[in-house]
């Protein structure tokens, strides 16, 4: 078995070290035109945003992403359970909707909605660390099985880009990464302070910001823009290929 | 699945000519993704810079590749995830076999990987009886029909929808219909079925990060997020030179390749990957195993000639521009590597000699390198490849060509360089030429040893004046 110590001794030689490493590998400080960035962000007002939702909603055509005109958490909450009422389930006839432990998604209350007392509600709670391993295991398989049941996975996003409809997701206890995947619908709630304008500005986030340097990209972040789709017979566009067939999008208007 | 034939060439290229299904899609492909491409990184914020800014990101990681893989490593290691470096391609498949033989899988699951094609993976799980599924929709309609890819990004393009309806209508079982939507469906289902009871996904890597240590995968189908999401452990092959310093420079790069790969301002689903799921998340793998291949690499790393070949991210991009590769189609190259980006790659890692009809195929027009989202060289590196092929070289055990060969040029230089016996030969074959078969004042046939060059093609007759007469001529008649 090769070593990383040979391995990477091999590439050296092939470099023709001891020739120095160039010294602006690893970046540690923004450049001025990242601080702009970031202090834009920043100091964006509700009104300044508004312009993004209009690039949103074009660009959700044609990547086929169903952009939701609904604004208040009422409405919303109303939105999504005609959804769960009138979409049928693909695999199946049981209604199942899966759902992260999210505050936001927390705060629509779903599970009280009498319109929905027939469909099993799920949330993927994260998995508590007193648990001992055997026990965890269990409640990864129930986890497995209530998102491989349901026909319709509820998540919010740490970020939604507007230029490319872009969701931004991060794996943390509570927000499975299933959610936004196997179920064959995916709606997103996100709140509009989420909405950056680029992916330059995401990326400009992700690297610089503090909050965002201390937690890391975490094990698993997901860039997801539009429903899953495939070209591959005859170059004929088919939405539904191994993810989501559809993606709904809801954009919860700032109170403040 | 593919094999590794390059030698094959001429036998191939001169079969997808002759299949007219074939050269419908390749051009409805190329007319397609070409132009589009284009469009998109004229439209690009960041201006005309973009792509040279690019090509340094990428020229200064594979610079310091050492360093790079390290931190990738260190990083990784910090996550949770277990990495492996493989230096060649047995090992690299000896590793990913160990892994499935201690944790008893039984199902496999890939997402498109090309690194995996390369080593072979896929036969040696399956001599050990393990199931491999490919579930990129394209290389899974490949693996059903036993064929090998036709282009880097969109394998199965050359597969009419008729061909697929009866594929899926005898290896599914499912009914018979030319419908895309439909036949998709198919096999969504039956991947759903593999996804969810596979116990282990592997993946390849577009493009890592080194300063965060993740590896990042790119697909619209979603296939690639099931794999590495659903089965307990998750197997990442990676090439070596797949990696760069940081997180600015992996996102433009990453951008960059959306664009040329399927004029996309980004793919569907871009997944940065750290590590295994930690104990408090309810879902993900449990175990992350990242396997780094040489397979050859380092060689090219220690060409200077040949090093920017390194930067390459397999894009496609220059596959949808090659006239070449327009007319002849992916098969023709032998290996999973295909079109310009082929002819350079596929020659440096199975072989100089072997692989010498892919670089002397290709024109020299320069499509490629103004298409390639990094603007890398290409014709420089195949021009430097046919010279290694014609003088021969022992650091890539070429032999030189033969010695015939050599005698003949070095008499055409000779006869070049004397004026009078060049004009004498002309005048001869002026007179000659008219015993030569014609049509249309087009010489059909040249007799042997000159044959080759009319096997596939007409030849225009000498004209009665050498431009150098004419313009003489003229110029004498103005002057008197
Ligand atoms: S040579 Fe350039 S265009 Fe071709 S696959 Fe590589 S990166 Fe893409």
């Amino acid at each position: 078995m090769t070593t990383q110590k040979d391995f990477i001794g091999d590439i050296s030689t092939a470099l023709g070290r001891p020739t120095p490493a160039a010294v602006d590998l690893f970046t540690v400080a923004p450049t001025t035109a990242e601080q702009d960035i970031l202090k834009n962000i920043r100091q964006r007002s509700p009104g300044e945003r508004q312009p993004f939702i209009k690039t949103l909603q074009e660009v959700s055509v044609p990547l086929h992403l169903d952009f939701h005109p609904e604004r208040s958490l009422e409405d919303i909450r109303q939105a999504i359970i005609t959804l769960i009422l009138e979409k049928d389930p693909e695999w199946g006839t049981k209604k199942s909707v899966v759902r992260w432990d999210h505050p936001l998604l927390n705060s629509l209350n779903l599970e009280a909605a009498a319109e929905l007392k027939d469909i099993s509600l799920y949330t993927t709670s994260p998995v508590a660390a007193t648990l001992s391993a055997e026990e965890r295991q269990q409640q990864r398989q129930q986890t497995r099985k209530e998102v491989e049941e349901s026909f319709i996975g509820i998540t919010s996003a740490d970020y939604c880009i507007a230029a490319t409809a872009t969701l931004a997701m991060k794996t943390r206890p509570g927000q499975a990464r299933s959610v936004s995947l196997v179920p064959s619908i995916h709606l997103a709630v996100v709140e509009e302070s989420k909405l950056l304008a680029t992916l330059e500005e995401l990326y400009t986030l992700l690297k610089w910001d503090e909050a965002e340097q201390a937690e890391g990209l975490t094990n698993n972040l997901s860039l997801v823009s539009g429903p899953s789709k495939t070209g591959d017979i005859e170059l004929v566009m088919v939405h539904g290929a191994h993810g989501p067939r559809e993606l709904h999008l809801f954009l919860v208007a700032d109170r403040s | 699945m593919s094999t590794i034939a390059p030698e094959k060439y001429k036998e191939n290229a001169s079969k997808g000519i002759a299949d007219p299904v074939l050269q419908k899609a390749l051009g409805g492909l190329q007319d397609r993704l070409g132009p589009a491409t284009e469009k998109l990184y004229n439209s690009q914020p960041e201006g005309h810079d973009m792509r040279p800014r690019a090509h340094q990101f990428r020229r200064k990681a594979i610079d310091n590749l050492d360093v790079l893989l390290s931190t990738l490593a260190d990083k990784v290691r910090g996550h949770g995830g277990i990495v492996h470096f493989a230096k060649t391609a047995e090992e690299a498949v000896e590793i990913c076999k160990k892994i499935a033989l201690e944790n008893d899988v039984k199902t496999v699951v890939k997402g498109k990987s090309m690194v995996t094609e390369e080593v072979g993976l896929n036969l040696a799980l399956e001599k050990e009886g393990i199931e491999v599924y490919e579930t990129d929709l394209g290389e899974y309609i490949l693996q059903l029909s036993g064929e090998g890819p036709t282009h880097i990004v969109a394998p199965a393009i050359h597969k009419t929808r008729r061909e697929i309806a009866e594929l899926f209508t005898e290896k599914l079982g499912t009914p018979y219909t030319e419908d895309p939507p439909t036949l998709t469906r198919y096999a969504r289902k039956a991947l759903r079925e593999k996804f969810l009871k596979a116990d282990m996904g592997i993946s390849g890597c577009n493009l890592a990060c080194a300063e965060t240590g993740h590896i990042v995968t790119v697909s619209n189908e979603g296939n690639i997020r099931m794999s590495t999401t659903l089965p307990k452990i998750h197997v990442a092959f990676m090439g070596m030179e797949r990696i760069v310093a940081n997180l600015e420079e992996q996102q433009s790069i990453l951008r960059l390749m959306s664009m040329g790969a399927a004029a996309q301002e980004i793919g569907g689903y871009v997944s940065y990957v750290g590590g295994p799921a930690q104990a408090d998340h309810s879902d993900g793998p449990q175990e992350f195993h990242l396997i780094i291949i040489d397979n050859g690499r380092s060689k090219i790393l220690a060409d200077p000639e040949f090093r920017e070949m390194l930067c390459c991210i397999r894009c496609g991009a220059c596959l949808n521009v090659c006239p070449v590769y327009g007319k002849i189609g992916g098969q023709a190259y032998g290996s999973p590597y295909c079109g310009p980006v082929g002819a350079v790659v596929t020659p440096l890692l199975f072989g100089i000699n072997t692989s010498a009809d892919l670089c002397a195929g290709e024109t020299l027009c320069g499509a490629c390198k103004q298409a390639c989202p990094l603007e890398i060289n290409l014709p420089r590196m195949l021009l430097a490849l046919r010279s290694k092929l014609s003088d021969g070289d022992p650091d890539w055990q070429v032999q030189p060509k033969s010695k015939g060969e050599n005698l003949l040029f070095s008499g055409w230089q000779r006869l070049n360089n004397n004026r009078k016996i060049y004009d004498t030969l002309l005048d001869l074959m002026r007179m000659l030429q008219h015993l030569l078969p014609a049509k249309q004042g087009m010489i059909t046939r040249l007799p042997w040893p000159f044959s080759g060059w009319t096997a596939n093609r007409n030849m225009k007759k000498l004209a009665p004046k050498t431009f150098m007469q004419q313009w003489k001529e003229t110029k004498e008649k103005k002057d008197s």
